[in-house]
């Protein structure tokens, strides 16, 4: 970008009022407060104004003006995102999908469901479940956050140990390039020709365009679904229990673990009536009746030989759900007993999960912070939970400090920095930690033969010099969490 | 010997370099065969500073796959990069150089004590085809149906652009979204835009126990209606192959021997004439699966339709039509088709094209036409533009591809 206009001109204004309907170009210094931040509160910037579009045709028309006036762009979903991915250019727009919210098409002999960007996740299952289907990935915050939103950041969930992530079941997409041309990319039906070039847009954090359409494919249910929970002496002990599952050749729909500190704050602030214990696990196998409960017995046999003082196992959906409860609601949990909290997102190898522990416990000590683990214990992916207070003069800077160290330890044993958050805003001056300058100058080649003039998020996924001398601000937690609608992990 | 061999010769040492023979294509060209990807790395780079066009071959199985390139003035053979450079069998992940064979990996990751694992791919000719190969070329077989294609288990990669730039996209645990996935970009590019000199992958647990049930003489709307009540049904199918035009279905369960029985039931049962196979037969059927459909004469093709337009597929693949053998994963709808020596490539593929699918050269046929069917134009200008992004001057394989 060469000229950054400081406002935004009455031109490209008048041009974006017409393109969709002047009610939908919000420009009211309180209403673009609204869209300052994402889920990751840390980072805000107030936009120059909040477009909301209704079609694809629109999104075409309002990238074109961007495009010809110079004016960066955000794509935004439900802003549930946990790494600041849709935090607005000062300088731009923010473009929000909300309106486009429609399931347009069932395809169920083929396994396919066609949607627009700002569906929610929970709705497409919801909408094939008479029928017998359901939509795999299931981000906690499901209920609220969008399909574009979960296309742009790849997003997991507790499931996506067996069932992948959403790369992995989005078949299609309509992407509206930052040229403002109308690209379709892959096929509801396999080996479409070309490169995959739906693949790089997935989890390319709206940096490639903006998705206006996508095709999903969606599972049938599995006939069976069984839930566990295991109370362990300790973190190490049921780390060794996850370990000799996978051993085995069991591949759970889900393996969560909660150290002694989370299940102390669910028992606090829910009563979810979790075991006193240093380490649970939450384990959920799904599949035909026949391989479910071959597989759950043989769990079972591997929690008590790793020392599980109590295996509980669920006899109908409401126990499942009284299971969940507390994994679910651990995130709040936590806000009833600290004051604040940062959540970090890191990846280690299944078989470093012992090690990186410990070495989260020492830190703790060094940095005189306490540390909740709750995690998706399956993939190695860790949510600690740093607990600070923001009024201490030191608590700010020292959980900072301590998530990096975390994240570095994360590194060291051969993980990422981000396993299903992104890295959005939060974590591009860390893509140095993990990719090499040759490694971010090919993504940045990549990046700019989509967009060639910048226009396109700037700011988020690779570093630049000019990013990298700023600081976040503190955690504060995002309205939709405190509502309960929302959580982070 | 020519001045490039020359100062190959001194770059990697005479026993690298082979000197230009013709099996590249129309005009000779020398073979170079570096021992590290640093050394790959070079290769490339002084092919790229003389404008030279390079092709990238593996173990040469898939070596007719695709468009035929344009020139070829250097091929560069990853076969020397054969380590297995990490295999930790608790992460079922493992990083391999990209020359290692498919099948020497097999062999490796089932080795390591206490664990009986393997990589979930089984693409045709797998035994000798090289990780960067089936990777380059998205190679896939029957088990495709449960365990994916290679983008759903390729969690990393390292690779060489032609301007002898080395860099890495992903990780090697399973879960990761940080940067962009090139692997994805890689996965199918066909040795066009980067050569993967590493590969990160997905490992699974060799299931115990195995069950097979076979159908024989189904037609083709009954197979459709079989295969529909199968995907839906209570049974998780690791292969399901449908033979044609014999009309016959092979499908497979994996898991704990009670389980795999239990399910083999459920099949047999939603599928007219089905029966359980006995252990004996099983042999003759993986055999049967490999061989299909690439003995015989004729051009083979790529070939996939959406799932509820099989039956239209097989009945194109009937008696006395143009297809000589189908073998396509019933529930997920791809597979191979090979031709009547006489049928017309161009024909066959308009008809798939009717049905909603798409077609592929994997042998023979009419090479250096444009692709059998278009791309979306905003599509392939963005994938023209990757292409220049990543290798201006059109070093590697130009003409090969999609673009």
């Amino acid at each position: 970008m060469d000229r950054i206009p400081a406002r935004l001109d009455q031109a490209p204004l008048d041009a974006l009022r017409q393109a969709v309907g002047g009610r939908w170009v919000l420009t009211d210094p309180d209403q673009l407060r609204t869209y300052e931040c994402d889920g990751l509160t840390g980072w805000r910037a107030v936009p120059l104004a909040v477009v909301l579009p209704s079609s694809t045709e629109e999104v075409v028309q309002v990238v074109r003006i961007c495009r010809r006036s110079h004016v960066p762009f955000v794509a935004r979903g439900s802003g549930t995102g946990l790494s600041g991915g849709a935090l607005p250019v000062e300088d731009g727009i923010v473009i929000g999908l909300s309106r486009m919210r429609e399931i347009l098409r069932l395809d169920l002999d083929n396994e396919r469901v066609v949607v627009q960007p700002g569906v929610p996740n929970l709705e497409v299952s919801r909408a094939v479940a008479p029928y017998g289907y359901l939509y795999a990935p299931d981000p906690s915050s499901q209920r609220v956050c969008s399909i574009g939103g979960n296309v742009a950041e790849n997003s997991g969930g507790a499931h996506c140990l067996k069932y992948g992530f959403t790369t992995n079941h989005v078949v299609a997409l309509t992407l509206v390039t930052p040229e403002g041309e109308v690209a379709h990319l892959g096929s509801a039906v396999p080996d479409s020709p070309g490169y995959d070039l739906l693949g790089v847009v997935v989890g390319s954090e709206g940096t490639l365009g903006i998705v206006t359409e996508v095709t999903l494919r969606v599972l049938p249910v599995p006939q069976r679904v069984q839930t566990l929970l295991a109370a362990f002496p300790s973190t190490d002990a049921a780390g060794e229990a996850v370990a000799e599952i996978i051993a085995a050749g069991v591949l759970p729909a889900a393996i969560e673990m909660m150290d002694r500190a989370t299940i102390e704050a669910v028992e606090f602030a829910m009563h979810a009536g979790y075991p006193d214990c240093g380490a649970a696990l939450l384990v959920e196998l799904d599949g035909p009746q026949s391989e479910c409960e071959a597989l759950f017995g043989q769990v079972v046999e591997i929690c008590r030989g790793c020392g599980a003082s109590e295996v509980r196992v669920a006899e109908d959906e409401a126990e499942r759900a009284l299971l969940w409860k507390g994994r679910r609601g651990a995130f709040s949990a936590m806000g009833r007993v600290s004051p604040d909290y940062y959540v970090q997102d890191g990846v280690v190898p299944r078989s470093q999960l012992a090690r990186v522990l410990a070495g989260i416990r020492e830190l703790e000590g060094r940095h005189g912070l306490k540390v909740a683990n709750v995690f998706h214990a399956g993939d190695g992916n860790l949510h600690p939970l740093i607990l600070y207070d923001r009024r201490s003069p030191e608590g700010p800077d020292r959980a900072k400090r301590l998530a990096e160290d975390i994240l570095t330890l994360c590194l060291e044993a051969g993980g990422s920095l981000t396993g299903e958050h992104g890295v959005g805003r939060d974590k591009v001056c860390q893509m140095p930690k993990l990719f090499s300058p040759d490694d971010q100058m090919v993504m940045h080649r990549l990046r700019r033969a989509f967009d060639p003039e910048g226009t396109a998020n700037p700011g988020k996924v690779l570093p630049t010099p000019r990013l990298c001398g700023e600081h976040p601000g503190i955690y504060r937690p995002h309205p939709l969490e405190l509502s309960g609608a929302a959580q982070r992990l | 010997m020519t001045s490039l061999e020359a100062d190959l010769e001194a770059l990697l040492g005479r026993d690298s370099v082979t000197p230009a023979d013709g099996r590249a294509g129309p005009t000779p060209a020398p073979t170079a065969r570096p021992r590290s990807a640093e050394a790959l790395a070079e290769v490339l780079a002084l092919a790229n500073s003389r404008r030279l066009a390079v092709l990238v071959r593996g173990g040469g199985t898939k070596w007719g796959w695709g468009r035929a390139p344009g020139r070829c003035d250097l091929v560069v053979e990853t076969t020397a990069l054969n380590r297995l450079l990490e295999h930790e069998p608790g992460d079922l992940t493992c990083v391999a150089e990209a020359g290692l064979t498919l099948g020497e990996l097999q062999r490796l990751v089932a080795s390591a004590p206490g664990h009986h694992q393997r990589l979930m791919l089984d693409p045709p000719q797998g035994g000798d085809a090289t990780l960067g190969g089936v990777v380059a070329t998205a190679a896939s077989g029957p088990l495709r149906a449960r365990y994916g294609t290679p983008r759903d288990l390729l969690l990393g990669a390292r690779f060489a652009l032609a301007d002898g730039t080395l860099a890495r996209t992903g990780g090697k645990v399973v879960k990761n979204v940080a940067g962009y996935d090139l692997g994805k970009l890689l996965t199918g590019s066909q040795g066009t835009l980067a050569v993967i000199v590493e590969v990160a992958l997905r490992l699974h647990p060799v299931p115990p126990a195995s069950c097979w049930v076979v159908a024989e003489r189904l037609d083709p709307q009954t197979a459709q209606a079989a295969l529909a009540a199968l995907r839906r049904a209570p049974a998780v199918l690791s292969m399901a192959e449908l033979l044609w035009p014999e009309g016959r279905l092979l499908a497979r369960l994996d898991g704990a021997p009670s389980a795999c029985e239990q399910q083999a039931e459920i099949v047999r049962a939603l599928v007219p004439g089905g029966r359980l196979a006995g252990e004996r037969e099983t042999d003759e059927l993986v055999r049967m699966i490999e061989r299909r459909p690439w003995d015989g004469e004729g051009p083979v093709l790529g070939i996939s339709v959406p799932v509820n337009r099989i039956g239209e597929l097989l009945a194109l693949a009937a008696v006395g039509g143009p297809v000589a053998h189908l073998s396509l994963r019933g529930t997920v709808g791809a597979g191979e088709a090979r031709l009547q020596a006489g049928a017309d490539p161009a024909q066959f593929a308009a008809r798939v094209a009717d049905l909603g699918g798409f077609v592929s050269w994997h042998r023979g046929g009419d090479r250096d036409s444009p692709p059998l069917q278009p791309l979306d134009p905003v599509a392939a200008r963005l994938a023209l533009s990757v292409k220049r992004a990543l290798d201006p001057h059109s070093t590697l394989a130009p003409g090969r591809g999609p673009v």
